[in-house]
C-alpha cells in the first residue's frame, strides 16, 4: 500500500520548484481562489443529466452478474452452468474459479454470466449449480485468535508484526504516578458507496472502452491491461461522474475484469454493476482495531510510558495496521501489532485509513489519564503535544476551538445535574498527510478565445472538475464559465488516483503551471502587438495587460485573435512549491445522552482545520461537513455484523446497516484556518482530515456526560445502557 | 398462462392485499392438481399476467411511454433500462435509501419498490421532468446554490423528495424538512446543506 494511504503524504521526493511567476497569488491579488465558486456540474447532477457508470446504456448491451460463494470457507467440488447457459437471454457464462479452488469468504466470486436483461440474468444465476465442501471458518477476531481455533488460513490465522519501540517502557512506568490499563476497540464498517462498484465494457476489435466507477482512471486502465494481458494502449477508461468511493475504488477489481471477459465472450457490450449486498461483501471495508494499552502519567501531567499490544482484522488476507499511539508524545513506548485473518471480504483504504482507529484508541485513553491527574482534557492534551510546526498546530487550534466552543462550561466527568438527560463535552485531535505530485495537464487556447483544460483526473464528488476550472480561470484572468474542463478519461494526461487527499494538491499545481505556460505563449503574441516586453504582461479581469499599467493591454478575445491559425496547445505538470503535505485539526462535540434509553443525541460539532491554500471555500466546507457526518455514522450507527456461526453478513443492506440520515446531523461549525502561515504552504487536501476525529470527540463527550467510559465503537444504545448498569454495579466494561 | 384478454391491450392490473392472499392460498392448495392459472381463473376478479413480457403503458413526465416488460420489473428499472431515464438511481433496491424517489400521483414513492405494471394510469414524475434546458426547478436551483450535493448519486432522490415536500408544505419548518427527507440517505454527508437548501426554496406551488 503506498505511503500516502497511511497519511504519510505525497511530495516526499526531491522536487523541481515552480518558477516564481507560477506561484499562487497573494490573497488580496487573487480573484477566485478561496472564494465560494459553485460546483460546475451541479446543474447536471440535480437535473439527472449527469451520466454515471450505472447509467451507461449501450446498443445491444448485456447485463453481467456474478454468482458468489454463500459460504465463509469452502472448497468448490463442482460447477455446472449448463442449465444457465441455455436459459433465456443468456449470452455468456464463465467460471471465475475452478473446481478444487477454495472460497475464502461469503461473496467470493465463483461464476459469472451475462444476459440480455437483468431479469434473465437473475433467473440464470439461480440455475448455476455449484457444489461445495464446507471447510472450518472463523467469523470473528476472537474465534480466529482462540487457542483451539480451526486453522482457516494456510499461513496461519494471525501474523505477528515487529515491535515499534522508542525508549524503555519499564523505565517510564517507574516515573508514573498513575497508570491506566484498558482495552480500546473500533469495529469494521463498509464503504457502502451509493453507486456500487461496477463497469460497462465494450470491445472494438482488440480495443477496450470501459466506463468504470473509479477513483483512478489511469490506474484502472493499467489494471485492465494487466488483468487481461493486453497493451495499456488498447484500453480507454471513462469516468465522467462517479457515486462515491471513499478509498474503495482504485482499479477494475474482479468485477471489472469479469465484465471485460464476458463482453469479449458475448461479443457485445456488458454492464456489470454490483448489487447492495455484493457492495458490502466484496468491495472493501475499514479494518477493525483493538488495542490493549498500559499508559503512565507523572503527577504533574506528563505522559511517561506506553506499552500496547494491538490487533485487528483486514479480512482474509489484508493487514489491519494503524498508527498508535496517535499524535501525543508518549516517551518510553512499545507497541506490537498483530494481523488477524477471518473469513470475510478484505479491507481497502477507507477515508483516512488507520487514523480513525488510532485516534479513538488514543483519545479515550487521554481523557482517562487527564482525569487521573485532575487536569482539564484540553490543557492535558496541550501539555503533551509534539512541538508546534506548520503541520502540527494542535495546541493553537485547541485554544482557538475551546474558546469558540465555550469549553469553559464543561463540567468534570459525569453530568451532576438531575434527570435522565446528561450533557457532555468532548474533544480530539487528528492529522493527515495529503499533498501532491506528478499530475500532468494540457491546455488549448483557440483564436476564438475558448479555453479547454484537459487532465486525466476524476471527480469523486469532491469537486475536482470545478477546481480545474477555477485554477485555470484564476491563472488566465477569466471567469470560471470561460473554461471548459475535461477530466475523467484516460485520453487526457496522466494524473494519479484520488486517494490520501492528494487530488487537489496534485491537480491544482498542474493546472496552474500549464495555464501559466499557455499564458506565456499568448504573451509572446500580444507583446509585439502592443509594443511591450511580453514578460511584463499579466492576465487580469478578462484582459492581457501590462502589469501596473492596465490601460496598456487588450481584451482576452482580441488577444486570442492574434493566434490566427496557430492555437496555443501546451502541456505542463505539477511542480514543487505549489503544494505541501501535512495537516492538523481538532474537533469538539457536545452530546445529550438519555440514561434511560442509551440514546446519544449529538448537539453540535466544532472543527478547527487547516488544509493549506483553500482553492474553493464552498467545496472545502462541503468536504468537511461530509467527513464529520461520516464519522458520526462510524461512532453511533454503522457496524458490519457477521454471524458467528455461519460467517455470513447479517446486515448487507441499508436498513440494518445503519447510517446517519438528515435528522441525525447536529449543528456543525467549521473554522478553516485560512491564514497566511497556512496559505503560504500551498494546496494540501481536505478529503480525509475531518473524518478522523469526530468519533473520538463524540465518545469523550458521552463519557463526560455519563461518567462511564465506553472503550469501543459503535456507541449503540444497548452498549451504553449495559455500561451504565455495569458502572452502577461497581465494574467497568 | 397468457391473459385471456387481448395481450396487446394494456390494462390496469391491480392486486389488493385481500385478492393476493386469496390467490396465494388457492394457488398453494391447487398447485399440484390444477395449476396456478386454472386456480386463479376460479377466483373472481383475479387475473394472471405474465410471467413473460406484457405491454405496459406509463405516463412519465406527461409523455406516454410504451414498454414490453415482465410484470416483475420495477418502475425504477423499467425507466432506467428500457426508457433510458437514468436520472433516478438504484442504490439499495429495497425501499430504504430514497435514491429512486419519484412522484407518482403527487406522492413521493420509492420506485425501486413499485412495480411498473402497477403504475399504469398514474402520473409519474422523474427528476428529468422537473426542468427544461438551463431553467432549473426552484428546488434544483437551491441545491446548486447551497452546494447541497457532492458525488450527486443521492441527489435526484433528494431533489424529488424535496419537491414533494414543498408541494405539500410550501414553506416547511425545519421539522417538516427533516421528516420529509428522512427517507433518503446521502453517503457523502451533505445533509447540512440539503436542509439549508430546502430552507431557501421559494416559489413552489402547493400541489
Amino acid at each position: 500500500m503506498p505511503n500516502f494511504f497511511q497519511g504519510g503524504g505525497r511530495g516526499q521526493q526531491p522536487v523541481e520548484p515552480a518558477p516564481a511567476k507560477y506561484m499562487w497569488p497573494e490573497k488580496d491579488k487573487a480573484t477566485l481562489l478561496t472564494t465560494d465558486v459553485k460546483r460546475l456540474d451541479g446543474p447536471d447532477k440535480v437535473a439527472g443529466r449527469a451520466r454515471y457508470t450505472y447509467d451507461i446504456n449501450r446498443p445491444g448491451m448485456l447485463y453481467g452478474k456474478i454468482v458468489r460463494s454463500p459460504h465463509a470457507h469452502a472448497r468448490i467440488v463442482s460447477i455446472d452452468s449448463s442449465a444457465a447457459a441455455k436459459a433465456p437471454g443468456v449470452k455468456a457464462v464463465m467460471n471465475v474459479k475452478e473446481p478444487g479452488a477454495e472460497v475464502m469468504y461469503q461473496g467470493d466470486p465463483v461464476v459469472a454470466l451475462a444476459a440480455d436483461n437483468e431479469e434473465h440474468a437473475w433467473d440464470a444465476m439461480r440455475l448455476v449449480d455449484v457444489k461445495y465442501d464446507t471447510l472450518p471458518h472463523v467469523a470473528t477476531v476472537e474465534q480466529s485468535m482462540a487457542p483451539d481455533a480451526p486453522q482457516a488460513f494456510s499461513g496461519g490465522n494471525t501474523k505477528q508484526g515487529n515491535a515499534e519501540e522508542n525508549g524503555t517502557p519499564e523505565d517510564g512506568f517507574k516515573q508514573a504516578a498513575h497508570v491506566v490499563e484498558a482495552t480500546y476497540a473500533t469495529h469494521v464498517i463498509t464503504h457502502n458507496c451509493l453507486e456500487t462498484h461496477g463497469t460497462a465494457c465494450e470491445w472494438d476489435g482488440d480495443k477496450l472502452t470501459a466506463w468504470v466507477s473509479t477513483q483512478a482512471v489511469h490506474g484502472t486502465k493499467d489494471g485492465f491491461a494487466r488483468g487481461l494481458n493486453i497493451p495499456a494502449a488498447n484500453v480507454r477508461v471513462i469516468t465522467q461522474y462517479m457515486g462515491g468511493g471513499f478509498g474503495s475504488k482504485f482499479g477494475p477489481d474482479s468485477q471489472g475484469i469479469i465484465c471485460a471477459k464476458l463482453a469479449k465472450q458475448a461479443n457485445a457490450p456488458v454492464k456489470l454493476m454490483l448489487d447492495r449486498k455484493e457492495e458490502h461483501l466484496d468491495t472493501g471495508n475499514r479494518p477493525s482495531a483493538t488495542a490493549h494499552i498500559r499508559a503512565g502519567v507523572t503527577s504533574d501531567g506528563k505522559l511517561c510510558a506506553y506499552d500496547a499490544q494491538s490487533w485487528g482484522t483486514g479480512g482474509n488476507s489484508q493487514t489491519s495496521n494503524f498508527p498508535l499511539p496517535y499524535i501525543y508524545n508518549f516517551p518510553n513506548r512499545r507497541r506490537v501489532h498483530k494481523d488477524v485473518y477471518i473469513n470475510a471480504g478484505n479491507q481497502r483504504a477507507m477515508r483516512a485509513p488507520g487514523h480513525p482507529q488510532g485516534c479513538f484508541c488514543t483519545e479515550i485513553l487521554m481523557d482517562e489519564l487527564a482525569d487521573r491527574v485532575k487536569m482539564d482534557p484540553v490543557a492535558f492534551r496541550i501539555k503533551n503535544l509534539p512541538d508546534k510546526a506548520p503541520n502540527a498546530m494542535w495546541g493553537e487550534y485547541f485554544e482557538i476551538g475551546a474558546k469558540a466552543f465555550g469549553w469553559e462550561k464543561r463540567h468534570p466527568t459525569g453530568d451532576p445535574t438531575p434527570g435522565p438527560i446528561k450533557n457532555g463535552y468532548g474533544c480530539s485531535a487528528h492529522r493527515w498527510g495529503g499533498g501532491g505530485s506528478g499530475t500532468r495537464a494540457h491546455v488549448d487556447i483557440a483564436a476564438d478565445g475558448s479555453v479547454v483544460v484537459k487532465c486525466g483526473t476524476q471527480d469523486l464528488g469532491t469537486g475536482t472538475r470545478t477546481i480545474v476550472a477555477l485554477v485555470a480561470a484564476e491563472t488566465l484572468g477569466l471567469p470560471v464559465s470561460a473554461i471548459h474542463p475535461e477530466i475523467g478519461d484516460t485520453e487526457y494526461p496522466q494524473s494519479g488516483g484520488s486517494g490520501g487527499s492528494t487530488t487537489a494538491a496534485s491537480v491544482s499545481p498542474a493546472i496552474r503551471v500549464t495555464c501559466g505556460k499557455a499564458l506565456d505563449a499568448l504573451a509572446e503574441k500580444v507583446g509585439p502587438a502592443l509594443g511591450v516586453d511580453p514578460t511584463t504582461l499579466v492576465a487580469s479581469n478578462g484582459r492581457i495587460q501590462v502589469k501596473d499599467n492596465p490601460s496598456k493591454g487588450m481584451a482576452w478575445k482580441d488577444a486570442c485573435k492574434l493566434l490566427g491559425t496557430t492555437p496555443i496547445s501546451v502541456d505542463g505538470q505539477w511542480m514543487g512549491g505549489l503544494s505541501s503535505t501535512g495537516t492538523s485539526g481538532v474537533q469538539f462535540s457536545e452530546v445529550d445522552v438519555d440514561m434511560e434509553t442509551g440514546i446519544v443525541r449529538i448537539k453540535r460539532i466544532l472543527t478547527v482545520q487547516d488544509c493549506g491554500l483553500i482553492i474553493d471555500k464552498l467545496l472545502t466546507e462541503s468536504q468537511t461537513y461530509g467527513g464529520i457526518v461520516g464519522s458520526i455514522s462510524f461512532a453511533l450507527y454503522e457496524d458490519r455484523i457477521l454471524d458467528r456461526v455461519t460467517g455470513q453478513m447479517v446486515n448487507p443492506n441499508m436498513e440494518f446497516y445503519m447510517m446517519s440520515g438528515p435528522s441525525d446531523v447536529p449543528k456543525i461549525d467549521i473554522m478553516l484556518m485560512d491564514r497566511p502561515d497556512q496559505r503560504s504552504r500551498g494546496v494540501i487536501g481536505i478529503g480525509e482530515p475531518p473524518t478522523v476525529s469526530t468519533a473520538a470527540a463524540i465518545a469523550n463527550a458521552v463519557r463526560n456526560a455519563t461518567g462511564v467510559t465506553i472503550r469501543s465503537l459503535p456507541l449503540t444504545p444497548a452498549k451504553i445502557l449495559q455500561a451504565i448498569e455495569q458502572e452502577k454495579a461497581g465494574g467497568t466494561l | 398462462m397468457a391473459p385471456k384478454d387481448d395481450p396487446e391491450k394494456p390494462e390496469r392490473f391491480s392486486v389488493t392485499r385481500r385478492s393476493f392472499l386469496k390467490t396465494a392460498g388457492l394457488s398453494s392448495l391447487a398447485a399440484g392438481v390444477t395449476g396456478v392459472a386454472e386456480a386463479e381463473a376460479q377466483t373472481a376478479g383475479a387475473r394472471v399476467v405474465g410471467p413473460g413480457d406484457v405491454p405496459v403503458t406509463l405516463t412519465v413526465n406527461g409523455r406516454r411511454v410504451d414498454l414490453r416488460i415482465e410484470p416483475r420489473v420495477t418502475l425504477l428499472d423499467a425507466l432506467r433500462t428500457r426508457a433510458d431515464l437514468t436520472g433516478n438511481k438504484r442504490v439499495c433496491d429495497r425501499g430504504t435509501c430514497g435514491a429512486c424517489t419519484m412522484i407518482v400521483d403527487g406522492r413521493a414513492v420509492y420506485s425501486c419498490s413499485t412495480l411498473a405494471i402497477e403504475s399504469q394510469g398514474k402520473q409519474i414524475r422523474t427528476v428529468e421532468g422537473l426542468s427544461t434546458g438551463a431553467n432549473l426547478h426552484p428546488v434544483q436551483q437551491a441545491f446548486c446554490d447551497a452546494d447541497a450535493l457532492m458525488c450527486g448519486f443521492c441527489t435526484p432522490g433528494f431533489v424529488m423528495a424535496s419537491v414533494a415536500l414543498h408541494e405539500k408544505h410550501p414553506n416547511p419548518t425545519l421539522e417538516q424538512i427533516k421528516r420529509g427527507l428522512d427517507g433518503n440517505i446521502c453517503r457523502c454527508g451533505t445533509f447540512t446543506r440539503i436542509i439549508e437548501a430546502n430552507q431557501k426554496v421559494r416559489g413552489v406551488a402547493r400541489a
